[in-house]
């Protein structure tokens, strides 16, 4: 586990996107994009190379045959596992450490 | 992604965007079109919504250069995934893989003994035979450019003479005439007695004109070649050794250049000894003595061989049509043989030398055997195929589970790629061994009558060529089950499990046509053998005429004797043999019925016939024999009486002729009748009618033969040097070979006993060709017809198993055994007679490729034609019937219980 702590950016938002339940790429991509106020883009290639390398750590998966009734094309959703559950905790608790030094340390006071 | 519908700068970038993505790993490619190709689409289609065509660009452009920098990431991330799952790359990757299919292999080693044999046999024997196809008719002869070599040959159709070599006259108008040939060398076969050693020994000479050597491009290893001073009229002069005499006889000492030894009686100096490997026309060369050229050479006595290098710039073609002139010209050159020529039908062609070496019955008799192996390698390919695909049905489940999770289908296909790749290349390694083995074996105990053997070797043609075969099975083999895996959905399968599937009942069918073309092509090759068996039947049933089974024949040679003194000589060698206990009778002649040695024959002249000028004149060959020369061999008299001792000794002029001379020549009634084939010399009168016999080979008929004593007056044989001692043993006691060499060497110690066989022997090497390819072929389709039976007894036994539900149901419900059983064969007998059918229009095929090489059998013969499909069918049933049987005893309470 310790190896998917500092994560990538782009992996650090995914997860977080799909922290509220299962989704395609598309909605994730949205996501990400609102939540960061247009900040953080996933274009496809790397959107879809980030999952594809989450999934290989094991800390998302894909769900088989789920459809959206109104999508009228099949899209494949994506959940996080119990493990990328952890691993997203893990690294707002590294980032939130990390802030609590920066804070305490008086240098931005 | 459909872009066809949309704006034009959706279209632009979402084809741009493709473009990019080539720079991305194949696989990640696939996946990110299939999904991200979409999201893009959607994202310039709201882009364009809402801000128009120029924000579709900018979103494009962000897209592009996206992909442009995940391009190296993603590239790193294939190359760990390698890594992470085999330490190291792609290469690595593929090694694991093999790795991984050599683990599965050797869970299952009857499975994976069975492929990998089979395939060394189809592999081994397909690299052995075109080993030797290669060495005897693709390689060119081992001289400078051997290309250019002709040698020419005359036909003389309306003399019976279809093949004739050369003659002095021949040899020199081309010498003078043939400006198309840069240079000729006439040569011939000769034995001679070498003394003066330990022991006299007969050597194989050479006889050929100096310029020989200069014709074959080949200098010789030490001293020089022959010049035109060392060919003289008398005696050879000089000599160069064969490298193999050499070392064996002069223990390879470079001294022996200018020292002179006693060949046929007269000093010759050693003057050359020719280079390693030189095997000028053979290589049971011994030596090799200069010929002399007659330049006033007579048109006649043919017999003389010729190797010729073409003019630059002088193709085969247009030196056939110059030969074609000269020969036009002939007449000019020998007084009144003009209308000979035309009765005779004179022509002449000229022959590439390689194909004179080789022979065309050699060439298609090797062609044939490599087309044959061939389709052993394709039955074993099939068989194997066949294997894989059972197995690979039994790994349905597991890759439709594979699938379902997300493998593609690539990554299986690779997996039995790799089990077809260990398959291959091990199955290519046994079946070079194999190659190996059975090429060292046929080097030592190959047929004689194989020209360029000793050219034959296992070499780096022969492992490129096993490894692009291992190579090209292991993908044909790797891409049979991925073909048919990639046909079938995982969710079918899953769903149905193996059975009852439109799926699964056209994998069966693929099974089935591919056991049915086995078993053709196993049909094709025992028709093939059958009629080779046929035609060494018919060999064997040939009636030579004589009876040899018990005869020794002994070679003795004589030189530099009067034909007189010889006689007396051979005659007391047979007399005191005759004398030694265990001998029945022993009998002498110039000439081994059917095993060749001298024919000497040609026209002769009838007493009570004087032809005309211009007359075609009669033909026919003659040998020498002493007295109890009949006695010995049991060959019949059929009238008249055989000739005496007294016959030779008071030079009484008789002579006997065999059945086909009286029948030809005079109607049957030929004693009484006198002839001669010298114009020179008197009359001799024939005194007996003989039976036939097949003097000149098994396989030809007997043609006229008269049988003369062996010196009679003035009218001795030109050459009564060299004769064969017959020895009859007596009853089934032995003949003291030991006993018969110490009387010759008694008798005199300068005449060698040449060779030593018996007359089954001969028998057999006049069957050799016939028997070699029947033997291989022989082979080929045993090793066909048992690879057939065992992909049909596998695909009926693989049915069976399946469908033991069904059959179990089928008992429960009241089917007798033998109903289930008799189901089981139709399913059988349907591909069996399947097959049948095909290769029967194969073998008629065959067949008619295979006339040249059949004796005594028709092309349709109806035994080889109705046999071997019996035998197919007899093997299919038998095949079937092991797993019909196991079908009949399925207990319904089992078989239901088992799913």
């Amino acid at each position: 586990m310790s190896r998917l702590t500092h994560l990538k950016p782009a992996w650090f938002h995914i997860l977080l996107a799909l922290a509220n339940g299962a989704q395609h790429g598309y909605a994730i991509r949205q996501a990400v994009e609102d939540r960061t106020d247009g900040a953080v883009r996933l274009w496809p290639a790397t959107l879809y190379g980030s999952i594809r390398e989450l999934s290989e750590h094991g800390v998302i998966e894909a769900l088989e045959g789920e459809e959206d009734p109104d999508d009228d094309q099949r899209r494949r959703y994506y959940r996080l596992t119990d493990a990328g559950r952890a691993v997203l905790s893990a690294e707002v608790e590294r980032l939130q450490g990390l802030v609590d030094v920066a804070r305490s340390s008086e240098a931005l006071a | 992604m459909r872009p066809g519908v949309e704006p034009r700068s959706i279209r632009l970038m979402c084809r741009l965007y493709r473009w990019a993505t080539l720079l991305l790993p194949p696989d990640f490619r696939s996946s990110l079109l299939a999904e991200g190709g979409r999201d893009l689409l959607q994202l310039l289609r709201e882009a364009h919504k809402e801000r128009g065509p120029e924000a579709v660009l900018r979103q494009g452009g962000a897209a592009l250069a996206d992909v442009l920098a995940a391009a190296p990431r993603e590239w790193r991330a294939q190359s760990m995934r390698n890594t992470n799952s085999t330490g190291g790359g792609g290469m690595a990757d593929r090694l694991n893989e093999l790795k991984v299919a050599a683990r599965a292999l050797a869970k299952r080693p009857g499975y994976a003994a069975a492929a990998v044999i089979t395939l060394a046999l189809g592999m081994g024997s397909t690299v052995a035979i075109f080993t030797i196809v290669n060495a005897v008719v693709l390689q060119p002869l081992p001289y400078a450019d051997a290309n250019r070599l002709v040698t020419i040959r005359h036909h003389a159709p309306g003399l019976d003479l279809p093949d004739l070599s050369n003659s002095p006259g021949t040899i020199r108008v081309y010498r003078e005439e043939a400006d198309f040939l840069q240079a000729m060398a006439p040569y011939g076969r000769a034995s001679m007695n070498l003394t003066g050693g330990a022991a006299p020994e007969r050597v194989r000479a050479v006889s050929a004109a100096p310029s020989l050597f200069s014709v074959l491009g080949v200098a010789p290893s030490l001293g020089r070649p022959f010049n035109d001073a060392d060919a003289t009229e008398g005696p050879a002069l000089a000599t160069i050794l064969s490298h193999r005499f050499w070392t064996s006889n002069f223990g390879g000492d470079p001294s022996v250049i200018g020292r002179s030894v006693t060949l046929d009686g007269s000093p010759v100096e050693v003057v050359g000894v020719a280079p390693a490997g030189f095997a000028f026309p053979n290589p049971d060369v011994d030596l090799y003595v200069p010929m002399w050229v007659d330049p006033l050479g007579d048109f006649g006595a043919f017999g003389t061989q010729m190797v010729a290098r073409l003019a630059p710039t002088i193709s085969v073609e247009a030196a056939q049509a110059r030969t074609d002139d000269l020969n036009a010209r002939f007449p000019d050159f020998f007084e009144g043989i003009e209308s000979l020529l035309d009765q005779a039908g004179w022509s002449a062609t000229v022959v590439p030398y390689k194909d004179f070496i080789v022979g065309p019955d050699v060439a298609s008799t090797l062609w044939l055997l490599l087309g044959t192996v061939g389709v052993v390698l394709l039955i074993a390919c099939a068989n194997v195929a066949n294997l894989f695909l059972v197995r690979s049905d039994g790994r349905q489940k597991e890759i439709a589970v594979r699938r379902a999770m997300g493998a593609r289908p690539g990554h299986i296909a690779r997996s039995f790629l790799a089990e077809s790749v260990v398959l291959g290349v091990a199955g290519g390694i046994l079946g070079v061994a194999l190659a190996a083995f059975g090429i060292s074996l046929l080097a030592a105990h190959g047929p004689e009558e194989l020209p360029r053997l000793h050219e034959v070797r296992f070499g780096a043609s022969a492992l490129i060529l096993a490894g692009a075969l291992a190579m090209g099975v292991a993908v044909v083999l790797g891409s049979v089950p991925a073909l048919a895996s990639r046909r079938s959905t995982p969710a079918g399968i899953l769903r149905d499990g193996e059975r009852g599937s439109t799926v699964g009942r056209s994998r069966q069918r693929g099974r089935n046509t591919l056991v049915a073309g086995q078993l053709a092509l196993a049909l094709v090759l025992l028709v093939g053998s059958g009629l080779m068996l046929r035609s060494f039947a018919a060999l064997r049933g040939v009636d030579a005429g004589i009876d040899g089974t018990g005869v020794t024949v002994v070679g003795l040679r004589v030189s530099d004797t009067p034909s007189d003194e010889a006689a007396r000589f051979f005659q007391q060698v047979a007399e005191e043999v005759a004398t030694l206990p265990g001998i029945a009778s022993v009998g002498l002649s110039g000439h081994v019925p059917i095993g060749g040695g001298n024919n000497n024959g040609g026209s002769f002249y009838i007493e009570s016939r004087p032809r005309d000028e211009g007359d075609l004149p009669p033909v026919a060959m003659y040998k020498p024999i002493g007295a109890d020369y009949l006695d010995a061999l049991r060959q019949p008299l059929r009238a008249g009486r055989a000739l005496r001792r007294s016959d030779w000794e008071t030079g009484t002029p008789v002579l006997l002729v065999n059945e086909t001379f009286s029948r030809q020549h005079f109607d049957g009634n030929a004693i009484g009748e006198r002839i001669k084939w010298d114009e020179s010399v008197q009359f001799a009168e024939i005194v007996g009618v003989v039976g036939n016999v097949r003097e000149f080979g098994l396989q030809e008929e007997a043609g006229p033969v008269a049988y003369l004593p062996m010196v009679v007056g003035d009218w001795s044989y030109p050459n009564l040097e060299g004769m064969y001692l017959f020895a009859r043993a007596d009853g089934d006691r032995t003949v003291p070979v030991p006993a018969i060499r110490e009387i010759v060497r008694r008798l005199n110690p300068d005449v060698p006993v040449t060779s030593v066989r018996t007359m089954d022997e001969v028998m057999a090497g006049g069957m050799a060709a016939t028997s070699f390819t029947m033997l291989l072929l022989g082979i080929a389709s045993g090793i066909a017809l048992f690879l057939g039976a065992v992909g049909l007894f596998g695909v009926v036994s693989y049915v069976v198993g399946q469908r033991t539900r069904e059959i179990g149901v089928r008992v429960a419900l009241g089917a007798e055994s033998s109903e289930i059983q008799g189901m089981v064969l139709r399913q059988g007998g349907k591909v069996a007679l399947g097959g049948v059918l095909l290769g029967m229009a194969g073998a008629v095929a065959l067949s008619r490729v295979m006339a040249s090489l059949l004796y005594g059998v028709s092309t349709k013969d109806p035994l080889a034609f109705g046999l071997a499909p019996a035998v197919l069918l007899l093997v299919a049933g038998l095949a079937t019937w092991l797993p019909a049987r196991r079908a009949a005893r399925v207990d319904p309470l089992v078989a239901l219980r088992s799913e």
